[in-house]
């Protein structure tokens, strides 16, 4: 395309995720992208400083899954103490998965119920007003005290093994640095403080439920929406269930082929590289031996689902084979699936949890371990939005001379610019007009991904959208701010 | 027996052994004297920081290196003095880069102790942004001289087993800066340098591997304060006492990670009781784009990166009665400073031509006219627009935050507890 645009910066407003869709002659779109507008430069400012301090700097990438960071960077810098996984003592490990599966409890939380639940419960074409967790409270306020509550024991987990709920700190180089004491383990057994995990677990399957019923009405929006054929990139452990802690790397193409085969994470540069483009910030990660084209790959709860053997947890597990049969057992391609599966994670998440406070190991004193030093580290976990890789390298004085981060939306980037094409495709395209209630949609095809633009580079599910249309001359003629 | 002499502090009449230091007689007495450079077993004191400034016998001179003799008349707390000492203070935050969140000695820092002390929740400074060294030469330690405030306890404290210095001053004047003897610090046994870490009142000088051992709440300067009497109050701006009714209340996340905005949520289902109270307007958390209308309040989490965080600095100035800055990011900066002593483009270049993935020979860096353009540098909000309020934390507490708005929206009697006023 050569056309060439004039960009005012004053009509730019929360601009943390940009659309822009281009119509030729007919009224036919002819392009669309996506923009991430923001760059911080961590990899970059990181290079200088002790390695040790590296969980807890990078960890303010991002305030909304501070925890998936801090415990990525935890595991490379393991291994730069010569520590890996296996090394661990069993209660650093159990506290770290602890802390990790409350972290995505309430990620995943916060997203269903202040995000996502407004366009669910209201439509997609629901006037602006309706669109917030307030109109959610005020029209089902056992929804949003339920949504608000599970977010709570989320946060409530995470502080007590980090000592406060966002950017906390619990892991050290080989270990953790707090001992779980009993009374912290009953706060979330007894039920006397704040619902227990029982609740929590019957709660989520409440959500399960509401979902499936959404379902069965609203079948056709689900399957069709946004829908195409992708890669699908997650962790699982050496059995092929899934692990959101730690594991081995496994993606599949559209139709259920293995493109990655349990690579040990240590690996993923061998199979990995990243695209840059011109037109946004983030940066667009593939599989090298599949190529840029078809390569690339979603990330997430929709993509986790597709591409284990089974889920560790027997409820979430059964929820899981329910989820699958709808697609005949095969891969399921359709974006609105994603807050299912997101809600059969929560599910999954409140099950773990109740296995480790159940479990004396917890509680124990063995915390740090050490090794012969190394001054490669890699660490890759499962974050709420999907696998997040953190690869670290050291001189021999202990100082960081390089950084790499893939952060689980950097996977998306394809993905989310696709469901724009598709809606720019398929509601826009041809259309005349913008209507608020085709911005709408462009905004629910993104926000199902759950895209965390602060880790990648900033926003967060109700980001702003400012949509402009473009004519084959390159001219402005339709301008519109969904508000 | 030692001869006991009478003096006065702040009108208290006190009894003391002449001779003693000034600082010590008044804390026994119950009177919080703010101290940075003065550590009790150096002798003598080193009165560099000049933190502890009083009015001695009607001449303003620091308290530590102050010797108590009959007649010795002392002024403490008079709002001058408590605003010189506050300066200095600020001023030290703005020589250096201090990013409390990614500090071993946060939560036992005593500079971070002062400014919960003094409640310094931003600086009427602007920030230097000196790039300076993080030396890993040395053996057992490493030297963060950009949390370096050349208090000079290390030079003067820390010896060999054998006598022989490790720290001196180097350079004159605003170039000064302390230096290591490599030799002599590769002779330091591994108690004494974990006791050169300590006795440093910043985390300047690290113990290699060192960790952040002590959980939130537990640490030193977590909980209590050294004045018998703290709050904050005063530290607030007062607003007139405004009619009850539904006020507006717009959000955004600049330069910033969103972890200040979930920690508007994280007062849980009380936020159910908040919007019988406020509306939101323009914010992440709804779908309103552009200000619908007026607000009483905006809050403004992050710095500046770019040309648009600016021009949505702008257009929340000029639709919001009371500007709140929420966050370190938002107050000072914050973190993401740390790019500013390093060029934008070797930023950009780590970012899209060198990491590991990259695809080689790749030549292109984002530049777009649907991008906006990155800053020079991460600036601060309050050096864009003017803030009202400023709000510390890394993230702020959740109740903190509230009644600070309801402070500022209603005028509810209101103040700070030492636990909250924190920078990480």
């Amino acid at each position: 395309m050569t056309r060439k645009i004039t960009i005012d910066p004053v009509t730019r407003v929360e601009g943390h995720g940009r659309v822009t869709i281009h119509l030729d002659e007919y009224g036919q779109v002819k392009d669309s992208f996506f923009h991430i507008v923001e760059f911080r430069g961590f990899e970059r400012f990181i290079q200088g400083h002790p390695y040790w301090e590296a969980p807890v700097l990078v960890q303010r990438l991002c305030g909304i899954c501070p925890v998936s960071h801090h415990l990525a960077a935890a595991k490379a810098i393991d291994q730069i103490v010569g520590v890996d996984p296996v090394d661990l003592s069993p209660t650093a490990t159990k506290l770290r998965r602890l802390m990790h599966y409350g972290q995505v409890f309430q990620s995943h939380a916060l997203h269903f119920f202040y995000l996502a639940s407004p366009d669910l419960l209201f439509g997609m074409d629901a006037p602006v007003e309706k669109r917030n967790v307030v109109a959610v409270a005020v029209e089902n306020r056992d929804l949003a005290v339920k949504g608000i509550t599970m977010r709570k024991f989320g946060q409530e987990i995470i502080k007590a093994v980090a000592g406060k709920r966002i950017h906390g700190i619990l892991a050290v180089p080989g270990g953790v640095h707090k001992t779980f004491t009993q009374e912290e383990r009953d706060y979330f057994l007894d039920g006397k403080n704040i619902e227990n995990i029982d609740t929590m677990i019957e709660w989520s399957m409440a959500i399960i439920k509401f979902m499936k019923d959404y379902h069965e009405k609203n079948r056709k929006l689900l399957d069709e929406f946004a829908a195409f054929p992708s890669g699908h990139l997650g962790m699982v452990n050496d059995a092929g269930g899934l692990d959101l802690y730690d594991g081995k790397l496994r993606a599949i193409d559209s139709e259920g082929n293995r493109t990655l085969d349990d690579i040990s994470t240590d690996l993923y540069e061998e199979y990995f590289s990243e695209a840059v483009a011109q037109w946004s910030y983030m940066k667009f990660p593939y599989l090298k031996k599949v190529g840029r084209e078809k390569g690339w790959n979603r990330v997430g709860p929709l993509a986790r689902i597709n591409m284990c053997d089974f889920i560790t947890s027997p409820l979430a597990e059964k929820e899981r084979q329910e989820f699958i049969a709808f697609t005949g057992n095969k891969v399921n391609n359709s974006t609105m699936y994603s807050h299912w599966a997101r809600l059969i994670e929560v599910l999954h998440c409140a099950e773990e949890m109740k296995i480790l406070l159940n479990d004396p190991e917890l509680l124990g004193n063995d915390l740090v371990r050490s090794g012969t030093p190394r001054l490669k580290g890699i660490g890759i976990i499962e974050a709420p939005r999907g696998t997040l890789t953190h690869h670290y390298e050291v001189n021999e004085k202990g100082m960081i001379t390089r950084c790499n981060l893939i952060v689980s939306t950097t996977h998306n980037n394809d993905a989310m610019n696709a469901a724009v094409k598709w809606v720019a495709n398929n509601v826009i395209s041809r259309s005349g007009t913008i209507t608020d209630g085709m911005l709408n949609q462009v905004e629910v095809a993104i926000r199902a991904y759950d895209p965390c633009l602060s880790c990648a580079t900033q926003a967060m599910g109700k980001m702003s959208l400012k949509a402009e249309l473009y004519n084959y001359h390159g001219d402005l003629i339709n301008e519109k701010f969904k508000n | 027996m030692p001869k006991l002499v009478n003096i006065i502090i702040d009108g208290k009449n006190i009894q003391a052994e002449e001779g003693r230091n000034l600082v010590a007689v008044a804390k026994e007495n119950g009177i919080f004297i703010p101290s940075l450079c003065y550590y009790e077993h150096i002798e003598p004191p080193l009165g560099t920081c000049r933190v502890c400034t009083c009015k001695i016998n009607g001449k303003f001179g620091p308290a530590c290196t102050e010797r108590v003799s009959e007649g010795l008349s002392v002024e403490v707390d008079t709002a001058t003095l408590k605003d010189t000492r506050k300066a200095l203070v600020e001023m030290m935050f703005a020589e250096g880069n201090h990013i409390c969140p990614a500090c071993e000695k946060s939560g036992t820092c005593d500079l971070q102790h002062m400014g919960y002390e003094l409640g310094v929740s931003s600086t009427r400074f602007q920030h230097l942004f000196k790039d300076r060294l993080i030396d890993f030469k040395p053996t057992r330690m490493v030297m963060e001289h950009n949390r370096c405030i050349k208090c000079m306890r290390c030079v003067v404290d820390v010896k060999t087993s054998d006598g022989k210095r490790v720290f001196n001053y180097q350079n004159r004047g605003n170039e000064t800066d302390v230096g290591i003897d490599y030799d002599q610090e590769a002779r330091l046994t591994e108690e004494q340098a974990v006791n050169a870490m300590r006795i440093c009142p910043t985390g300047a000088i690290i113990v290699k591997a060192a960790n952040m051992p002590e959980p939130f709440g537990d640490r030193k300067f977590d909980l209590v304060s050294e004045q018998k009497n703290y709050n904050a109050k005063e530290k607030v701006t007062k607003h007139h006492q405004s009619e009850m009714g539904k006020k507006k209340i717009a959000t955004v996340s600049l330069a910033g990670c969103f972890g200040c905005h979930m920690s508007l949520l994280d007062i849980d289902t009380e936020i159910l009781d908040m919007v019988e109270l406020v509306t939101f307007d323009k914010s992440p958390l709804t779908d309103i784009k552009k200000f619908s209308t007026r607000c009483h309040l905006g809050i403004i989490e992050g710095g500046c990166c770019n040309s648009e965080n600016v021009e949505t600095l702008r257009y929340f100035r000029e639709h919001c009665d009371i500007l709140v800055a929420l966050g370190e990011c938002s107050v000072w900066g914050g973190l993401p400073t740390l790019r500013n002593t390093i060029p934008l483009s070797e930023c950009l270049e780590e970012a899209y031509l060198n990491s590991v993935t990259n695809e080689p020979g790749n030549h292109i860096i984002p530049y777009h006219e649907d991008l906006p353009k990155i800053l020079d540098r991460v600036y601060a909000c309050n050096e864009i627009v003017k803030i009202d309020y400023y709000i510390p934390g890394c993230p702020p507490d959740a109740n903190h935050i509230w009644k600070a708005v309801k402070n500022l929206l209603w005028g509810e009697e209101y103040s700070i507890l030492y636990s909250e006023f924190k920078y990480d």
